[in-house]
């Protein structure tokens, strides 16, 4: 056996052991109700493809010299049908374990059910399913193999208009209530949750040809400026109007559910915008920073509740209203939050990097398990948190209707959005940003090191208590199952995702990380699996983000041009001397 | 005349380690001196401990005739005390200008801020051309004119120098020491520190050796110059 022929066997068995899995945490099943095209293809099934044209592709990428390291048809087929015969095969012999010995292998692997293995096996007995499986992997390796030898035109054009077809088919539901919404015949496009075959035909060919078309002209934004009258600046403005626009209209489009849904998105674009403070312009890396989304939260709450202490109130005997409004509680939450943030960073001043994260992540559960215990019961009401949060009073209007909630939390995240740009450009965001990058030398340049981290610590509780206040008001409730590590690893996650110290990154992120699991119902339940996908894909092909902080993108990708290692060799003279 | 800086019996080190013991320098206005000694004899950390970035266990430092030793570096760098660190140090992924903003971080002055970076941009040409590049990015030479230019954006009336020669080609060292020279003429006092004895001196008014965190000799520079025994003994290898 050649290298070659070696390495397509290794993609193809890693490919196929991936399917397995995705069977084996039930993803298969639970996507097999989801059509893509209906009644013609269902998610399930193109789940499957994607993964075999994926390391058919991958098999056939060119060698590392630029020159194609084997014949890329034959890597791609091999590989695939590799893949799609391990996957027939282990679906044969569990036919035969369960059939042929009569052994409960359900009773072990939970998720072996008869729709899955008819899934596996296409409908037919197991041989020829195996047969079948082993064909798709086949097929499906050669279209992808045989992409390499497409232009880079060609195969930016197709892909583009798969991806388009696929979440389009995925968004469907979505984008049925939107156009339904706008009053837009839809019916020829989408079926009942899927694309109709013309919608598939459609979104691929528009998609593919806008991008074939921007091609051509180097670009959206090159085609716009060539009308005439157009510059740089006003075509920001114009897009600028669109988007703010495109957020003022986006409730009336969507139903409650979805609005509900863009509120959630706008709590993690404050909360995200907060961490970023901390995390992104001043490097300190916060894993505890559910503690100020819990502050806000449960300030709100004992200010306004009715179930708070401070009009007598409990859980079961509510007072007649609550202390006083939001929006007199807003500013006493953030004063809280503040000085909060400072108490937490002051003990942690003098540590970094890993030390910082352990102690913020052991900052943050501590909040959680003062509000949950017994001893504070009386004032934060345990494990069961207050209740009976008053809404956010706004000239009379009903702000629990998500539909008016998500421009106050729009603007309030508008506002944060505005607060980071002015920062991150302004004299502390410089100092902010020297500290960072070498903290012994900021300091030695004048730079307050204490003064500067205190300041991030303090913002970013304060626009992170912010978020909080929000949630509590949004969903009456303030309680400890709300502000768990996860939603610190969420927020992280979000801002990882769109490029750390990126501020449209943190929008693009909660978005995509928020946003899209609670809009793909069937995702739900896969969230942390998706998560953990997205965050390693990520870290491999794009370690900036999705919108990188230009700065950052330096940092990670070009080696630097220092002549000598000068942190290294400077900390080396120091421990000697 | 009383000294601008002086160090007086400082005692200073890291954790448990010892460096420095009983250190006395002192620097007159508009001297340029400087302290030369081999590797690990303690020249760095006599910087770092003038601007208080270690902290002085014993003795005082005073500026003026005030004692600044329990001041935080950022008090010290306001009253007018600044650094070029060794190896540089700069802001790697900031741009020219961000770097020479960093330097002027604790002043509120806006309008004398710009003039000054208009300032360094005259005694550097070459750091105007690239402005908006990242500092990483730029030569050896370049890196350290923007060091020398970042410590003088705090407006110093006492600069420390580190090193400066570290790392250049022979004439850029000698382009750095008459630009220090230049600085000095313009009323900045300068306490140079620095292993490459001959180039330091042949600008100094006077020099110190420092061996194993103690001052063993102290004299004009001229006469260091002219003594043989001072090479042999103290600078002997790094005569080159």
């Amino acid at each position: 056996m050649t290298p070659e022929l070696r390495r397509s066997v290794r993609q193809g068995l890693i490919g196929g052991a991936v399917v397995l899995y995705l069977a084996s945490v039930g993803m298969l099943v639970a996507f097999d109700a989801r059509a893509i095209i209906t009644n013609v293809v269902n998610f399930a099934t193109v789940l499957i493809v994607i993964t075999f044209a994926a390391f058919g592709y991958l098999a056939g990428r060119p060698g590392k010299g630029g020159e194609p390291a084997q014949p890329f048809l034959l890597a791609g087929a091999v590989t695939g049908a590799v893949a799609g015969a391990t996957v027939g095969v282990v679906a044969v012999l569990v036919d035969f374990l369960i059939t042929g010995l009569e052994w409960d292998v359900r009773s072990m692997w939970t998720s072996v059910s008869p729709t899955l293995m008819e899934l596996l096996s296409f409908g037919q007995s197991p041989i020829v399913g195996a047969l079948l499986m082993t064909l798709l992997g086949f097929t499906a390796g050669l279209a992808a193999g045989s992409l390499h030898l497409a232009t880079t035109i060609t195969r930016k054009v197709i892909l583009l208009g798969l991806m388009a077809f696929v979440f389009g088919a995925l968004g469907a539901p979505l984008f049925k209530v939107m156009l339904d919404g706008m009053h837009i015949p839809n019916r020829w496009l989408f079926d009942r949750d899927g694309l109709t075959i013309t919608g598939a035909i459609v979104l691929f060919a528009a998609f593919g040809l806008a991008r074939l078309g921007s091609f051509r002209v180097g670009g959206p934004r090159q085609a716009l400026l060539k009308v005439p009258g157009t510059s740089e600046k006003n075509l920001r403005w114009v897009i600028s109007v669109l988007a703010l626009l495109g957020i003022a209209v986006l409730p009336w489009i969507v139903n409650d559910f979805v609005s509900d849904v863009l509120g959630f998105v706008g709590l993690y674009i404050l909360l995200g915008l907060g961490l970023n403070i901390v995390v992104g312009f001043a490097g300190l890396l916060d894993l505890g920073y559910v503690a100020f989304y819990a502050v806000g939260a449960y300030s709100v709450a004992i200010l306004t509740a009715r179930s708070s202490y401070l009009v007598g109130g409990s859980v079961t005997a509510p007072a007649v209203a609550g202390y006083t409004n939001f929006w007199v509680a807003v500013p006493i939450t953030i004063l809280i939050a503040v000085v909060i943030g400072v108490a937490i960073g002051a003990p942690v001043l003098r540590l970094r990097g890993d030390y910082l994260a352990i102690v913020t992540l052991g900052f943050g559960e501590i909040i959680r398990t003062l509000v949950l215990s017994d001893w504070l019961k009386a004032k934060f009401g345990g494990p069961q948190g207050l209740t009976e949060v008053a809404a956010v009073p706004f000239f009379g209007l009903n702000t629990r209707d998500p539909q008016i909630l998500y421009y106050l939390i729009y603007a309030f995240a508008g506002l944060a959005l505005f607060i980071s740009y002015r920062l991150k450009t302004s004299r502390v965001g410089r100092a902010w940003a020297a500290m960072r990058e070498d903290e012994d030398i900021a300091e030695g340049m004048g730079v307050s090191v204490i003064k500067y981290k205190l300041l991030a610590f303090a913002t970013g509780a304060a626009v992170g208590s912010l978020g909080g206040a929000f949630f509590a008001a949004k969903l009456s409730v303030a309680n400890p199952g709300s502000f768990t590590l996860l939603v610190s690893i969420n927020v992280l996650a979000v801002v990882v995702l769109g490029g750390i110290g990126s501020i449209p990154g943190v929008v693009v992120g909660s978005l995509v990380l928020v946003g899209l699991p609670e809009l793909l119902r069937e995702f739900g339940e896969f969230r942390l699996h998706i998560y953990g996908a997205i965050l390693i894909a990520i870290m491999i092909l794009k370690p900036e983000g999705l919108i990188p902080d230009k700065r950052r993108a330096l940092e990670l990708h070009q080696p630097d041009h220092q002549p000598e290692k000068s942190v290294l060799s400077a900390e080396a003279t120091e421990g000697i001397q | 005349m009383t000294a601008i800086l002086s160090v007086n019996d400082v005692d200073a080190g890291y954790g448990p380690s010892e460096v420095l013991q009983k250190v006395n320098i002192y620097v007159d206005e508009g001297e340029i001196v400087c302290l030369l000694g081999s590797n690990a004899a303690g020249k760095s950390t006599t910087l770092r401990t003038i601007l208080g970035m270690v902290r002085a266990r014993a003795g005082t430092i005073s500026l003026r005739g005030e004692q600044i030793q329990t001041l935080s570096t950022q008090q010290i760098v306001s009253k007018g005390i600044t650094m070029v660190p060794e190896n540089r140090r700069l802001f790697a992924k900031m741009t020219v200008r961000e770097n020479l903003e960093i330097g002027a971080n604790m002043r509120r002055d806006k309008a004398e801020i710009l003039t000054d970076i208009d300032r360094v941009f005259l005694l550097f040409p070459r750091l105007k051309e690239r402005v908006a590049q990242k500092a990483g990015s730029m030569s050896g030479g370049e890196q350290q004119m923007l060091a020398i230019g970042r410590a003088l954006m705090a407006k110093p009336s006492v600069l420390l120098m580190d090193e400066p020669s570290m790392g250049l080609a022979p004439i850029l060292v000698q382009q750095v020491f008459e630009t220090i020279q230049q600085i000095n003429a313009d009323g900045v006092t300068v306490l140079v520190v620095e292993q490459n004895a001959n180039v330091a001196l042949a600008i100094a008014d006077r020099g110190y050796v420092i061996q194993t965190g103690r001052i063993v000799m102290s004299d004009t520079a001229k006469a260091m110059l002219a003594n043989p025994k001072l090479r042999d003994a103290y600078l002997g290898e790094l005569e080159g």
